[in-house]
């Protein structure tokens, strides 16, 4: 199953899991996986409109989602799902 | 007995690496993500064992402006895993400004992590403080924050 690691600050909405495996043959279903077992998560990840926050990155392996089929990138089994949040700033 | 809320703790070698990178990226900011322990029965007491200066994506040609390239953070994590630490969170500098957490900061944080702001004058290290913002980023509260001299 496709293994999706839970960064530090949403752990607290994942049961405390640091990772999670889930179901799904997409990015987008092994993501809905995740927040149908923890929906804490989802307003988390998801706008009110169902679409992935602008600050949340999601990378399956070592590529950003957005530069491959984005949610519809296929996942396989041995896959791994990683989520970045955007950390920026400034004066 | 003095009770203390949150406290962040930078190794030498760490703390050098963040005013090398800091020192280095003026009069542009640096930025970068700590690794490290965090205590097992207190979550906001924290060790930063390790210092990974970042790219700085920030696509405006503005000096006052860090965005952490999130490659390298994912880059960071995978070390984190590997290594058995934490992602503590993140440092970055203030060129000729002082060691706050600005509104901007704050916008573009996240909860939980310890975020280390550097000031560097004229090329040299002139402070530095921590914060952690609240879960709806309005609000930034002082970490204490303890680095070798
Ligand atoms: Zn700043």
């Amino acid at each position: 199953m496709p293994r999706i690691f839970i960064p530090a600050p949403l752990r607290q909405y994942a049961g405390g899991a640091k990772e999670v495996d889930v179901a799904g043959a997409t990015v987008g279903e092994a993501l809905g996986a995740l927040t149908a077992r923890h929906g804490d998560l989802k307003k988390h990840l998801y706008n009110d409109e169902g679409r992935l926050r602008s600050f949340v990155n999601v990378y399956l392996n070592d590529e950003d989602i957005r530069y491959l089929d984005k949610e519809a990138s296929a996942v396989g089994e041995s896959d791994t799902l990683s989520i970045v949040p955007s950390i920026a700033g400034g004066r | 007995m003095v009770w203390i809320e949150s406290m962040l703790t930078i190794s030498k070698e760490s703390w050098e690496i963040i005013v090398a990178d800091a020192c280095a990226a003026y009069p542009r900011e640096c930025c970068g993500v700590l690794l490290g322990e965090l205590d097992p029965a207190d979550d906001d007491l924290r060790t930063a064992t390790v210092a990974i200066p970042c790219r700085n994506a920030h696509q405006e040609g503005r000096n006052d402006r860090f965005f952490i390239h999130p490659d390298d953070q994912l880059a960071a994590q995978k070390r984190a895993r590997a290594e058995g630490l934490e992602v503590l969170g993140f440092f970055h500098s203030h060129p000729d400004e002082h060691a706050y957490f600005s509104a901007t900061d704050l916008a573009n944080s996240l909860h939980w992590y310890s975020n280390v702001v550097v000031s560097v004058r004229k090329g040299e290290l002139a402070g530095a403080a921590c914060f952690r913002v609240n879960e709806e980023k309005t609000h930034a509260e002082t970490e204490d924050l303890v680095h070798p001299g």
